[in-house]
């Protein structure tokens, strides 16, 4: 196989954690299994679940899957096929950025296919569990969406390891496509074990006045690299994209993000909140392009960090590219420590020193969690989050009060 | 009588200026004294010391609380041990729910007193009744702490807190402060209401006006970092009158 894997002189990459992609077999799937050991989470009610490990499907079984509404198990050939005859080819554009997504398509065998006639409606969950060691091979889950004309699609993505303490390697790629009038809501969430590596590459097509809502909640992994493409192609389509990401430890976390407008009226809105602890490190990377075929559109980023360990690094990098005069654009990137006068304010109540650290983390990231839906998906991340926040135990109760 | 507070001969500096030089304090329990002042007198500093704000250095002298080295403390612990400070620009902390700090305050102080938790039904019942005095709006308890309030609805919200965690001894860094006369009644009734054979208050203010409303025992004039006059309640009326240049040419 001769697919050039990026490095750090890469544009694009200059952040991300690459050394699994030397240590782990990258070239290869591990053996299949059958089940896992890993406690999954509680079922959400009304949504269609489907359970991969290492990239094959173990539920629901071979027999429900007929049965299992718009959602289809297809090996890589089809799913090719199937995907390339509804969206624009220039999708799997060339270059390195897509390297990763490339060798899925190469090593992957079965794609989950989700396609939603006209004016239909489904909620899917989908979790990937990774089992295998590093040294076995790479998980390569890979999905499609396609959104057909004014469908609603709620999915939410879970990434997580079969071990506490695996060293396992995924390499994830999806693909979506919302015609126009769709709306979706895309939920991701990687939660896998702090030695894991996770790659993910994710190209999305907006349809005219279709809504793509994507949220990223990034806690695992010693490194996460999350490489988004998404196209606003369509008249009036919009793109909600909110990423929340905390690093503990030693683990690095690194988000590219290209949102290209190429029509007129286009609106994003995309939200970063990343904390770094000890000595965590983070990168956001937002590049906004605005075509000349794109007057009226309408940006914003906010891309925020918060520092709190004394080795902890963060780069927020929001890059404009316009090609048009009508535009609204407007970015704002900080890194920060916590507000002192917040602090001091939190102290002089009686708050513990580490429960107010905890508590000001808390409000800090909130802003990319609270919109997230259902509920009980919301709440467990939120315990997730409070969860990778030190001193939990003396925010119990909060989450209570605040929902 | 119980010495509350017991500030001798008090020096500071902050960022290298000094700020307060030689004050020296008493209040007992069951007392209100005010503290008044010209601009830059020293006034917030002196609250800010007593609360533990960290940059600013204490140079000599001593602050006894209820008979302990208060400058020992950090500033979580003297909440604890039942100092308040009311601050005069509460600042807004989105994200973390009123309710939630409020809580979290009142069960830091019981911890210390060896009490268990509030329950929580009956915590909110107390809160909204407090509210209530403070002609609070429902929708204060969803909400950020002093996130989006206006001037007021933020010092309301300081005496709401002070109402709820029930300190021994509140400081009161200009409450009054921006306030309209009405708000200032409310205010002022909210301090009335924590008053107490137990409990002490240190009001600092810039006006006579709010002390119309809370009567003092004592008011100290505070001049150029130290006490430049002391005396009851008519002293405020005569600055009124007088203005702080008058105590000036005395000090």
């Amino acid at each position: 196989m001769s697919i050039a894997l990026p490095t750090n002189r890469d544009e694009n990459w200059r952040y991300a954690n690459l050394r699994a992609l030397g240590r782990a077999r990258v070239d290869a799937a591990p053996p299949a299994v059958t089940q896992t050991a890993a406690a999954l989470p509680a079922e959400l009610p009304g949504f269609e679940r489907w359970v991969f490990v290492d990239g094959r499907c173990i539920a629901p079984a071979p027999a429900a899957r007929s049965s299992a509404g718009f959602a289809r198990l297809l090996d890589a050939r089809e799913a090719g096929e199937a995907f390339a005859a509804q969206l624009d080819s220039d999708l799997a554009s060339a270059g390195v950025d897509f390297a990763l997504a490339r060798v899925n398509a190469a090593r992957g065998d079965e794609v989950l296919h989700i396609a939603l006639p006209d004016d239909s409606s489904t909620q899917c969950e989908l979790v990937f569990v990774a089992s295998a060691a590093a040294a076995n091979g790479t998980s390569y889950p890979r999905v499609q969406l396609v959104a057909g004309r004014n469908t609603r699609l709620q999915v939410v993505e879970r990434h997580l390891t079969a071990s506490g303490d695996s060293d396992a390697v995924v390499n994830a790629a999806v693909d979506v496509a919302l015609r126009s009038g769709a709306v979706v809501d895309h939920v991701r969430v990687q939660h896998c074990a702090d030695k894991s590596a996770v790659f993910d590459t994710l190209v999305a097509h907006v349809g005219e006045r279709a809504q793509y809502r994507l949220h990223t909640v990034t806690l695992g992994g010693a490194t996460s690299r999350s490489t988004l493409f998404i196209k606003l192609a369509g008249r009036d389509a919009r793109c909600e994209l909110s990423a929340a990401s905390i690093a503990n430890g030693i683990q690095t976390h690194d988000v590219f993000a290209e949102i290209e407008h190429l029509a007129a009226g286009t609106v994003t809105r995309e939200l970063f909140r990343g904390i770094a602890n000890d000595r965590g490190k983070l990168a956001f990377n937002g590049k906004m392009i605005v075509r000349d075929t794109a007057h009226d559109a309408d940006s914003d980023q906010s891309l925020k960090s918060l520092l709190t360990g004394s080795g902890a690094e963060a780069a927020a990098r929001p890059q404009l590219e316009i090609h048009t005069d009508r535009v609204r654009a407007k970015h704002g990137a900080t890194i920060g420590k916590l507000d002192e006068q917040m602090m001091f304010y939190l102290l002089s109540r009686g708050i513990e020193r580490v429960d107010a650290q905890a508590l000001l983390q808390w409000a800090f990231i909130e802003d990319a969690i609270s919109r997230i839906e259902p509920p009980a998906l919301r709440r467990e991340i939120e315990s997730q989050v409070l969860g990778r926040l030190h001193a939990v135990s003396a925010l119990t109760g909060l989450l209570g009060e605040a929902s | 009588m119980t010495t509350l507070l017991k500030i001798e001969n008090l020096s500071a500096t902050v960022g290298g200026k000094k700020v307060l030089n030689g004050v020296s304090l008493e209040v007992n329990a069951g007392e209100v004294h005010a503290i008044m002042g010209p601009n830059g007198s020293g006034k917030s500093t002196l609250s800010y010391i007593l609360a533990g704000r960290p940059g600013y250095e204490i140079t000599g002298g001593s602050v006894q609380f209820e008979g302990r080295d208060l400058t020992a403390l950090a500033p979580e612990e003297r909440a604890r041990a039942g100092l308040f400070l009311g601050f005069q620009y509460p600042v807004e902390i989105p994200g973390v729910n009123n309710v939630y700090l409020l809580k979290a305050a009142v069960n830091a102080r019981r911890k210390e007193l060896g009490q268990p938790e509030v329950d929580a039904y009956e915590f909110l019942q107390l809160v909204r009744a407090k509210m209530k005095l403070m002609q609070m709006d429902e929708s204060f308890l969803s909400r950020g702490v002093n996130e989006g309030f206006s001037g007021g609805e933020k010092k309301r919200n300081e005496i709401l807190q002070m109402l709820v965690i029930e300190p021994t001894l509140a400081v009161l860094d200009e409450t009054d402060s921006g306030l309209d006369i009405d708000a200032l009644k409310v205010v002022a009734r909210g301090v009335n209401s924590l008053r107490s054979a137990e409990r002490g208050v240190l009001l600092i203010t810039h006006y006579q006006r709010l002390l119309d409303h809370v009567v003092p025992d004592q008011v100290h004039v505070l001049v150029r970092g130290r006490i430049a006059k002391s005396g009851d309640k008519s002293l405020a009326l005569e600055l009124e009158k007088r203005g702080y240049d008058w105590v000036l040419e005395v000090a």
